[in-house]
């Protein structure tokens, strides 16, 4: 088989001005610099302490003198149950595990404000952040004993005072015994209920009691009884057994491997979509304007596909260095943090032969949509007709889309192994498969599958686009041939 | 001998059965200046489209530059102005002429120097950083010719150069053109518009219909044009004595007569008949041959007639 001849210079002058052709506009810095720019506007926000729900004052309006204390203790416990959920999230990703273990202890016995002070010991500056996570219910007490009175709070004729402010009343939980206890919850604001879900709660937790007394019982034996279940504990007989057990044990930091495989995939998918996207609009302006054709007069084909791929392929790198960088910078950070879970998972989800195979996907996989791009471009003649000609391969695309979640849960589903054998799918599919281990020669065969389908999809670009410049003809080619083979009808 | 830079032999290309180019041959000698003739639809576009190697023949073969089109061989020596124009809208006018000027081998910084030189040179120094798509029609046409040809190429291919310039820039790429030739650089261009080729043209080769219906100088293709004349006189019965030297004859709404002269008359032995008659003569006019004349007189009215119909249709 002959290979194309390539003149290096002009191969480098049209991926040259493919890529600034880009890299020269507004919009390219506008999503270059987007990340950053959201990435500042939500540490500003955060160091402002500014939250998007308005402080919302609630007052209970409790006839029968017994639930309202209550419900706020409710409130508050759980608020507390909330803050120790979030400090011991926050402690399990920076601290290591020893330290982790720690911080939940001094939470459970000695409370949220001491865990506070621990983590700030560990880790300084990191409660200061958590302003923004305080409660914006605030309960105040009912500026009225009168419900009529009370609306008037509501509408905004008359203002309750808050420590020495006036605000305007969100809502009356209302609670009386008419022969029957009941609550109705009043506010102005429909949407958005905070305290009528608090007080459907309580008042589920009261049945519960209730329930549970008459039969002599009481809910802290129930949640006793609950706590004291056999814990399962789950293990991977592939990993490396340890002296103390722990080490074929499973836990969430196995599950980062499989996340970080996700977002190598998706990352992949987008690079691979809008670079091929890239290189079909950029065909088609050529075509359209008749660039090519001067283009040609002192170029070859194979310079002009070459070029156009280099070219791009350096713009979507570029373009998706913001991305790369924060990536690169937070993977770092977690690692040089500490030997927490998250570390050590993101120690094993970036393996050698993660990185290697990802870069080998990733090349693969641009040049063979790439390159396909390319050719349907140059055998359109307009918009429209790029459409029609890239709807049947963007319906594969989007599969890819839908196969590669399955990974997470099901990493070995007959369609995933399928989709990571099917040179369409497979660059997207295989680094699902990754975390899993497959065997190392599925993995190489992959990839030579791919390799060989690309250098044939290379070669049919080569010459559909010749073809389609050519012959000028566009899109009726292809449909003509379809009407001819596929329809047996005769084309006039 | 110098190579011909372009040697066309026997081609013929059809599109889905009709057919574009029948059978032309031809060739372009180095330093000639070639008019490609013919009304729209005559295959002019079609035949320089497979001279460059956009199109490959059904029948026959291209020479270009000796090899075959689409070679290295031939890659830095032409340039070629497409017909339908374009330019890439985000690129400024130097970058544009600069990128073709590098593409076709010059260096980089010599290549934004002679966009500069060549803008400034033809009234486009306010449009060297402006943008492709902020030019105007006009503007953006003498670009893309700027870029086709900054190179100073060997061989120029120009599909219909003068075609959407207004008469001004016209003149001007006449202008250039005559200075193309004045360094002894080989130009073939098309158009349908036969003056430009009068005016411009060492030779002209006259297509129709798809097939060459001409091939030869300037002058021998306008001597196949009619010779029409006009002349007037007061003197009674003149018609008489000059209606042996006609093939047709007219009488003008001035009372003038219009005719085109018989193929072995001259315009001399009218003259002379009058003067030995003694007819006094009010106009003496012989008329300068056009080329369009020339082109009815080759392939006919009714063929004429028959393409341009056929051109309208296409065309709406």
């Amino acid at each position: 088989m002959k290979m194309p001849a390539l003149n290096l210079r002009r191969t480098y002058l049209i991926a040259r001005r493919d890529y600034l052709g880009y890299v020269k506009t507004w919009g390219f810095w506008i999503s270059f610099f987007l990340p950053f720019v959201i990435g500042a506007i939500v540490i500003a926000i955060n160091l402002a302490g500014f939250s998007v729900s308005p402080t919302r004052y609630e007052t209970i309006l409790d006839q029968t003198g017994s639930h309202s204390a209550a419900i706020l203790q409710s409130e508050a416990d759980k608020q507390e149950e909330l803050m120790a959920g979030i400090l011991n999230g926050l402690g399990g990703t920076v601290l290591n595990e020893q330290d982790a273990e720690e911080l939940e202890d001094i939470i459970d016995t000695q409370g949220i404000d001491e865990g506070k002070v621990y983590l700030e010991t560990k880790m300084p500056g990191s409660t200061s952040r958590m302003k923004a996570l305080d409660s914006k219910l605030v309960f105040i007490d009912p500026p009225s004993r009168d419900l009529e009175e009370l609306k008037s709070y509501m509408r905004g004729d008359k203002m309750a005072s808050f420590e020495g402010k006036d605000v305007k009343l969100n809502g009356v939980l209302h609670i009386y015994n008419d022969g029957e206890l009941t609550a109705d919850y009043w506010s102005p604001n429909v949407t958005d209920n905070p305290v009528r879900d608090l007080a459907k709660s309580y008042f589920r937790d009261v049945s519960v009691d209730n329930y549970l007394g008459s039969a002599g019982l009481d809910r802290e034996g129930y949640e006793a009884a609950r706590e004291s279940r056999i814990k399962i504990e789950a293990f991977d007989p592939t990993k490396k057994a340890t002296a103390d057990g722990e080490g074929q044990k499973v836990g969430s930091k196995d599950r980062i491997p499989y996340l970080v495989a996700f977002a190598l995939s998706m990352m992949l998918w987008m690079t691979v979509f809008s670079g091929a996207y890239m290189l079909l609009t950029s065909m088609l302006e050529e075509k359209m304007n008749k660039l090519l054709e001067m283009m040609l007069a002192t170029t070859r084909f194979s310079e002009i596909i070459l070029g156009k791929l280099l070219g791009v392929a350096l713009l979507t790198l570029t373009a998706i260095l913001p991305y790369i960088i924060m990536g690169i910078v937070g993977v770092i950070g977690a690692i040089i943090m500490g030997p927490s879970d998250v570390a050590q998972g993101l120690i094993t989800a970036f393996s050698p032969k993660m990185i290697i195979f990802f870069t080998i996907f990733l090349v693969l996989g641009y040049i063979f949509y790439g390159s396909l791009f390319i050719a349907l471009g140059a055998l359109a003649e307009s918009m429209q007709d790029a459409q029609t000609l890239t709807t049947p391969i963007m319906f594969v695309l989007m599969g890819a889309v839908f196969i590669v979640p399955i990974g997470l849960t099901t990493p070995d589903s007959p369609l995933l192994i399928f989709a990571s054998w099917f040179p369409l799918s497979s660059p997207f599919a295989m680094l699902m498969r990754l975390p899993s281990d497959p065997p190392l020669w599925h993995l190489i065969a992959s990839v030579a599958l791919l390799a060989v389908t690309t250098l044939g999809v290379i070669l049919l670009s080569g010459r559909i686009f010749r073809f389609g410049v050519l012959s000028g003809a566009g899109v009726k080619v292809a449909t003509d041939w379809f009407k001819r083979k596929i329809l047996r009808r005769k084309v006039t | 001998m110098l190579n011909s830079p372009l040697s066309v032999h026997n081609v013929t290309k059809r599109f889905g059965g009709k057919m574009a180019v029948d059978d032309v041959s031809f060739t372009v000698n180095p330093g000639e200046i070639i008019g490609f003739l013919g009304p729209n639809g005559a295959g002019k576009t079609t035949t320089l489209r497979m001279a460059l190697g956009l199109i490959k023949p059904d029948e026959g073969h291209v020479e270009l530059f000796g090899g075959e089109p689409g070679d290295e061989s031939a890659f830095g020596r032409i340039g070629f102005l497409p017909e339908e124009r374009g330019l890439y809208k985000k690129q400024t006018a130097r970058e544009s002429i600069a990128h073709m000027a590098r593409l076709n081998g010059m260096k980089g910084k010599q290549a934004f120097m002679l966009a500069d030189e060549m803008l400034d040179k033809y009234g486009l120094s306010e449009a060297k950083r402006k943008k492709n798509k902020d030019m105007s029609k006009g503007m953006a046409q003498k670009v893309q010719l700027l870029s086709a040809i900054a190179h100073d190429p060997e061989f120029y291919i120009l599909d219909e150069p003068f075609s959407g310039l207004d008469p001004v820039n016209q003149q001007v790429l006449e202008s250039m053109v005559r200075e193309i030739a004045e360094r002894d650089s080989t130009v073939i261009f098309s158009t349908h518009v036969m003056e430009h080729a009068e005016r411009l043209c060492d030779r002209i080769i006259l297509m129709a219909g798809g097939r060459k219906v001409f091939d030869g100088p300037t002058e021998e293709a306008l001597a196949k044009a009619p010779r029409r004349m006009i002349i007037g006189s007061d003197t009674e019965g003149y018609k008489d004595s000059i209606t042996p030297f006609a093939k047709s004859l007219e009488t003008r709404e001035d009372g003038a007569l219009d005719l085109i002269l018989k193929d072995d008359a001259k315009s001399q032995d009218v003259l002379e008949r009058c003067v030995k008659q003694k007819i006094n003569l009010t106009r003496f006019e012989p008329k300068q041959a056009t080329l369009h004349e020339a082109f009815v007189a080759m392939v006919g009215k009714d063929l004429l007639a028959t393409m341009e119909l056929e051109d309208a249709e296409v065309a709406s």
